[in-house]
């Protein structure tokens, strides 16, 4: 048992530790990102011609009959996974930005705009979904949520903060998905162009569905 | 053969505690052949000619294996052409040219005087484990252990790095990643490594946090900067060792 705690102990406190728990819990927003993802697209089913529930009005309504013990668990248990990634990450750039000296002159290889701002664009995505929550989670009815959403978008400012925060995530998520493999040991030179590749799509296929929604209310395509 | 004249923008610091500042220096009629250090060599012959305190900066083999010469140049250590310092020739570099050329930088490089640093740090790792502790023998007759080929290329990879400290240098970080992965991963492979493997990861890493390197971003700077040709695979294979060493110490596997 000694032995399980010490372990653990220095896991957590070590550079590689630290970094693993964040690709960890990385992949687990973007296993929550796809499943939202997922539920939103429901929103072009419409709304149904004889005035019943629409699809995402009966979706959301469906998450909301959950017994409420089992949605705050979910809801608690991603915020504990955020508090780990974002808390871990700031810890770890503080320590990076402390072990500089800078040069007169930066020169750059080969590191990713999307890698160099890695901090940026996740402080965006947090103040953006601190926005998202408010706006649609706690201000909104489950039982009329495809004009809520409706309404929110058709305001320009919101569709393109919307959009703005998505374009960050895209960025976030395109050196996300492929540090997640190098970070857990599942890399090789043969491969990483493979994860590349991966990383891209993910974010074009998911950054792109995410931002259609207020493209297509913008265009009047849903209304 | 043309000559150039350039012109060079140098890190000068009297010492540790001085305040360091850029200053400029003309190179004038540098044969395209000299290596880098040579231009210095020739830059230095001038300014002690006049008087003054010559460029102080580390050099020794001047044959790219001994990994003592360092200098960033324009923003990338050793130039970014995949050679050391000393192998990087000015003909890589155009007449009329500015050259930016600076310490190694990293809070775990104590600079010492103008552009040698102190890597120290980097030996520190390898004392903490980068070592086989038993008596190994000499040289074994070929194929006397049984090791795959393509097992024993990639350690003898992993071993050609030279512990030039380009990768943290170069790191966004200062990380030291990619230095400890390629001295862990040289032993970690083979079979005479195999009894301390996981002593040696815990032991190699631990050191490496305690020194102030910072942590890795997977950016790979390291590998496109590393004169040597080291890959960031390395890395990724440190991440799996670390952890399965400590997932082996915690549940008390011994192999």
């Amino acid at each position: 048992m000694n032995d399980i705690i010490t372990t653990a102990c220095k896991f957590v406190t070590s550079s590689i530790g630290r970094k693993i728990l964040v690709a960890l819990t990385g992949m687990c927003l973007l296993l929550f990102l796809v499943g939202h993802l997922a539920g939103n697209m429901t929103i072009f089913g419409g709304l149904s011609p004889e005035g019943g529930t629409s699809w995402i009005d009966s979706y959301a309504t469906g998450l909301h009959s959950m017994p409420a013990w089992l949605l705050w668990a979910i809801r608690l248990g991603l915020l504990a996974i955020l508090l780990v990634h974002v808390g871990l990450t700031l810890i770890l750039k503080y320590e990076n930005y402390t072990a500089r000296t800078h040069y007169q002159m930066e020169g750059t290889l080969k590191a990713t705009l999307a890698s160099r701002t890695m901090v940026l664009t996740g402080v965006m995505i947090f103040a953006f979904l601190g926005f998202h929550l408010w706006q649609l989670t706690f201000n909104g009815d489950p039982h009329d949520c495809y004009h809520h959403i409706l309404a929110a978008f058709q305001n320009p400012w919101c569709s393109a903060f919307y959009i703005v925060a998505i374009c960050c995530l895209f960025m976030h998520v395109r050196h996300g998905v492929q540090s997640i493999f190098q970070t857990l040991g599942l890399n090789t030179r043969k491969i990483r162009p493979l994860y590349n590749i991966i990383a891209i799509l993910f974010g074009v296929v998911v950054c792109g569905l995410f931002i259609s929604i207020p493209v297509c209310v913008l265009t009047g395509i849903l209304h | 053969m043309a000559n150039l004249n350039l012109t060079l923008k140098v890190w000068r610091q009297e010492n540790a505690q001085a305040q360091g500042r850029i200053e400029t220096y003309k190179a004038t009629n540098i044969p395209d052949e000299a290596s880098f250090l040579e231009m210095l060599d020739i830059v230095n012959e001038g300014l002690v000619h006049e008087g003054k305190e010559p460029i102080h900066f580390d050099h020794d083999c001047r044959e790219g294996i001994c990994g003592m010469c360092s200098l960033t140049i324009n923003g990338v250590p050793h130039g970014g052409k995949h050679v050391t310092t000393c192998q990087l020739h000015m003909r890589q570099f155009k007449d009329g040219d500015t050259i930016w050329i600076e310490p190694f930088r990293a809070k775990a490089f104590p600079l010492l005087r103008d552009l040698m640093v102190d890597r120290t740090a980097l030996d520190n790792i390898i004392a903490a484990g980068g070592f086989v502790d038993i008596r190994t023998g000499s040289a074994p007759n070929a194929n006397n252990v049984p090791i795959r080929k393509k097992t024993a290329d990639a350690a003898f990879d992993a071993a050609a790095c030279i512990g030039c400290g380009a990768c943290v240098a170069s790191c966004k970080n200062s990380s030291a990643m990619l230095f400890t992965s390629a001295k862990a991963a040289h032993l970690n492979l083979l079979p005479q490594g195999q009894p301390e493997k996981n002593k040696r990861v815990l032991a190699m890493v631990q050191q490496m946090d305690a020194l102030g390197f910072g942590n890795c971003t997977n950016q790979y700077e390291c590998e496109a900067a590393c004169p040597k040709g080291i890959t960031v695979d390395n890395i990724a294979k440190l991440n799996r060792d670390y952890m399965i060493a400590c997932a082996s110490e915690a549940v008390g596997v011994y192999s």
